[in-house]
């Protein structure tokens, strides 16, 4: 018996490996990670501050910001979301669980084998670090070559905090059987995490602190050393090491973790799960290799019932199909408005414009805060920054899921074999989603009247007009037509993802460090003030704005692969 | 008339699923016969418009399909062998929005035409029901509905009977019957030969890509009239009757194999009685001689 896990295990462990090297994801998350250890080895502030790059302080400082920054806690939900949802998606579960596979084997080499693709991905940062040890350049401080402390703080910080997560994350994807929950959990994971530090964790005594932090932060915080204000010949000594209730702290994660694939392992059931949103498609015919020859034609007419002739006498009634030039306006309306229904029953995408609108209110000006301009100026101008950091997000994930629907449903051949222009099925995404976002953005400046109304300021409404319809409003078309053409592009939501998260991630990090020139900051992110809003410059970047979203949606129609003529 | 010349397809890994398909259609259903993988869906793609030839070409009346695609998917009913669904619209909901992309905008127009075709496809009584909830026979009667959309003049269903019970088979004959006239050329593409003696005036039958013969079905079976040949086999004389005749099936029958055989106007011997030939028996005459 126990032979027979073990095999069904390592099968099952092996195949998502398998599975996994044949994405691209991992590969592009290696080089990300990787590319983003140099980066921080080149650039970071221990070349500046004299730290040695191979340093236990270092190193666990690169660490404990690798394991919360660059989306790791996203990505970490993105691999371990669906593994078993996959199998039910593409129809295999029938083919797997017809075969004397225990239901311990299956989840545990599911969730361990895309674990071990997972911590593979985030080592490629660690390795980095590792052999950057032997290519210093002029005026950065290396210690003699290191190798425990890579493995062991890896372990500790890294593997251990992502294990407790990967298994909420596959918890919640197995037992929903959706793997949008497990992006909403994902999406959800930077607010909830700041927020549970801030307002449960701050006000604890240190010990709990430490106890329970699931990212294992205050297990160094608390040892009392300030960087700045140390020298870096102390830091470069200094040996990070876990007291007890450290240790304790990463073996209740390891805990957690086994309690919850315990619950899965217990919970998870093959049988088909009872609502409407669980969509396979249709497999009718069954792969015969040669032609059926059950029994002669004749014997056909012989069956001994009668199709109800009453039924079979309704006629069609005649219609009158409108062609030419009204044909596409009315085709469009009716693609945005199916497009509007489907995006309605994403249950998801309710729950994080929930959450936009509530941090929208969190993020609303404080009291104490002194308008430059005035306090319409204040509340447009910080209601626009929020809602486009968090849009974004929103924009990516929805039009990707939006664009590629229709493949994925496999009603692609229904929609494409209609007398219906690319552009008619292309335009009608992009509306449909420009429109709900700007419908969210609606919502949110309402609310920043209103709480600017009831905190007793003068409202004047042409203020938000400026903000939003020229800032906030050019940025929601250019992102939502740039996601469009890169999904075109990649055929691929999920390469579409991690492309857009990259190029995200580094054109922040570019804006960060002072590169902020308009041609490549259509977003105008931190480059605009009030007074520059109705500046001729102001219009010709809008204008560049523009011109870059009809590009885009060109490009996007270009490649689009159905072919109309 | 649907004339098709010279099709020939091969996808970027190498398979060559059309070699120079030629055929003629005229109005009426026309079977489309073959195993899996013969090309069959291939060749329904592209005349579908889903799918770019590599050379050949299509014309209906005069018309290129293959140039004047937007033409081509005014006058298409389409019935997809793989498809799904959109699961959170209602059965009402989806033909509305595939009537609106046919171009029926005329709203009453467009109403009346979908209840009547969830009438006539039975499933008026679940036409606010979540496609999401349906099952694989229920979705098959929409796809055959959404197909029947805006009087197409070419119908294309590809393996349209697989996976439904033999009442909503028979239902599904009368429906293509009846929607087969003088202005409208049906392509019934199958693997189950009893489809295509009960519907079609005109066959074709495609393997490896290529069209080994086309005809109508009554002039196949006629081809092998006082030609095929029921016997019984002892096991271990098999191998050697094989060799020596055109066996076409074979069920084991109380120990011994029971064989029905093609031999033109020879008895293979005298325990072998006539049999009626079917359609079947054609089909597998003909890959045995291509074999």
């Amino acid at each position: 018996m126990k032979h027979s896990f073990y095999t069904s295990f390592a099968a099952v462990f092996t195949n998502e490996v398998l599975l996994s090297t044949k994405r691209v994801a991992p590969y592009v998350l290696i080089v990300l990670f990787a590319a983003n250890k140099v980066l921080w080895w080149a650039k970071g502030p221990a070349v500046g501050l004299g730290w040695a790059t191979n340093s236990d302080f270092n190193i666990t400082r690169d660490y404990t910001g690798f394991c919360f920054l660059l989306g790791l806690p996203i990505f970490t939900g993105i691999i371990m979301g669906d593994p078993i949802v996959r199998d039910f998606r593409l129809g295999v579960d029938p083919l797997i669980f017809s075969k004397p596979l225990g239901r311990a084997a299956y989840v545990l080499g599911k969730f361990f084998g895309n674990f071990f693709v997972l911590v593979c991905c985030q080592s490629a940062f660690a390795i980095t670090a590792f052999l950057l040890q032997w290519v210093p350049f002029s005026g950065m401080v290396v210690l003699p070559v290191r190798v425990v402390p890579f493995a062991k703080h890896f372990f500790l910080i890294v593997v251990i905090s992502h294990l407790m997560l990967a298994a909420v994350y596959f918890a919640a994807g197995t037992l929903t059987r959706n793997a949008k929950v497990v992006y909403v959990l994902a999406a959800a994971f930077y607010p909830v995490y700041i927020a549970f530090e801030l307002f449960v964790m701050k006000p604890l005594p240190v010990v709990f602190r430490i106890l329970l932090d699931p990212l294992g932060f205050n297990t160094h915080r608390e040892q009392a050393i300030n960087p700045w204000q140390q020298s870096a010949e102390f830091l470069n000594q200094y040996v990070v090491t876990y007291d007890v209730s450290s240790y304790v702290n990463r073996t209740s994660m390891v805990l957690i973790a086994g309690v919850l694939l315990l619950i899965v392992c217990r919970r998870f059931s093959i049988a088909p799960l009872n609502e409407a949103g669980h969509f396979t498609g249709l497999k009718l015919s069954s792969g015969t290799e040669r032609i059926a020859y059950a029994a002669p034609s004749v014997e056909f007419l012989d069956l001994p019932f009668e199709a109800s002739l009453e039924r079979d006498r309704i006629t069609l009634p005649k219609v009158t199909s409108t062609r030419g030039r009204p044909a596409p306006f009315s085709k469009i309306l009716a693609a945005l408005g199916t497009e509007f229904r489907l995006l309605r029953a994403e249950r998801s995408l309710l729950v994080l414009i929930s959450l936009v609108i509530l941090l929208s209110i969190v993020n609303l000006p404080p009291h104490s805060m002194v308008p430059e301009v005035s306090y319409s100026v204040m509340f447009a101008t910080n209601t626009a920054n929020t809602v486009l950091v968090l849009v974004i997000g929103l924009i990516v994930f929805y039009t990707g899921e939006t664009i590629h629907r229709e493949r994925e449903l496999k009603v692609e051949p229904l929609v494409w074999s209609t007398p219906v222009s690319n552009s008619v099925l292309l335009l009608s995404k992009y509306f449909a989603m420009v429109s709900l976002i700007l419908v969210l953005v609606a919502v949110v400046s309402l609310i920043a009247i209103v709480a600017q109304l009831l905190r007793g300021h003068a409202l004047d409404f042409s203020a938000y007009m400026a903000v939003h319809g020229i800032v906030l409003v050019p940025g929601i078309l250019f992102i939502t037509a740039l996601v469009v053409a890169l999904n075109v592009l990649l055929r691929n939501k999920y390469a579409a993802y991690v492309v857009a998260v990259g190029v995200g991630a580094g054109l922040v990090y570019l804006y960060n460090t002072g590169h902020t020139n308009w041609l490549y900051n259509p977003l105008l992110y931190r480059i605009w003030t009030y007074p520059d809003l109705t500046t001729r410059p102001m219009l010709i970047n809008r204008l560049y704005c523009l011109g870059l979203c009809v590009a885009c949606l060109a490009v996007a129609h270009l490649f689009f692969p159905r072919k109309t003529r | 008339m649907l004339s098709i010349k010279d099709l020939t397809k091969t996808y970027s890994s190498g398979v060559q699923a059309l070699r120079g398909v030629s055929l003629e259609l005229s109005p009426g259903v026309f079977g489309l016969l073959g195993p899996n993988g013969s090309g069959k869906t291939t060749l329904m793609k592209i005349v579908a418009t889903l799918l770019e030839p590599d050379s050949g070409t299509i014309e209906m009346n005069g018309a290129d399909l293959i140039k004047r695609k937007d033409h081509t998917r005014e006058m298409l009913g389409y019935l997809p062998q793989d498809f799904g669904l959109y699961p959170t619209l209602t059965a009402w909901q989806m033909l509305d929005y595939l009537a609106k992309l046919k171009g029926v905008n005329r709203k009453k127009e467009r109403h009346s035409l979908v209840d009547a075709l969830l009438e006539r496809v039975n499933l008026a009584s679940e036409r606010s029901q979540r496609l999401g909830e349906f099952s694989g026979g229920m979705r098959q009667r929409l796809g055959i509905a959404q197909a029947l959309i805006g009087e197409p003049q070419l119908i294309i269903v590809d393996e349209p009977t697989a996976g439904l019970d033999p009442e909503e088979r028979l239902r599904f004959h009368n429906l293509l019957s009846e929607t087969a006239n003088e202005n409208t050329v049906v392509i019934l593409s199958t693997h189950i030969v009893s489809d295509v003696s009960n519907l079609c005036s005109r066959m074709a039958i495609i393997r490896k890509g290529k069209i080994l013969a086309a005809c109508s079905p009554r002039q196949a079976v006629e081809e092998l009239k006082e030609s095929v040949w029921e016997g019984t086999v002892p096991r271990d004389r098999l191998p050697a009757f094989k060799s020596e005749f055109n066996v076409i099936s074979l069920r084991t029958f109380d120990g011994d194999a029971r064989v029905r055989v093609i031999s033109k106007g020879q008895r293979p011997n005298v325990e072998f009685t006539q049999a009626t030939a079917v359609l079947e028996d054609y089909y597998f005459d003909l890959v045995n001689r291509q074999n």
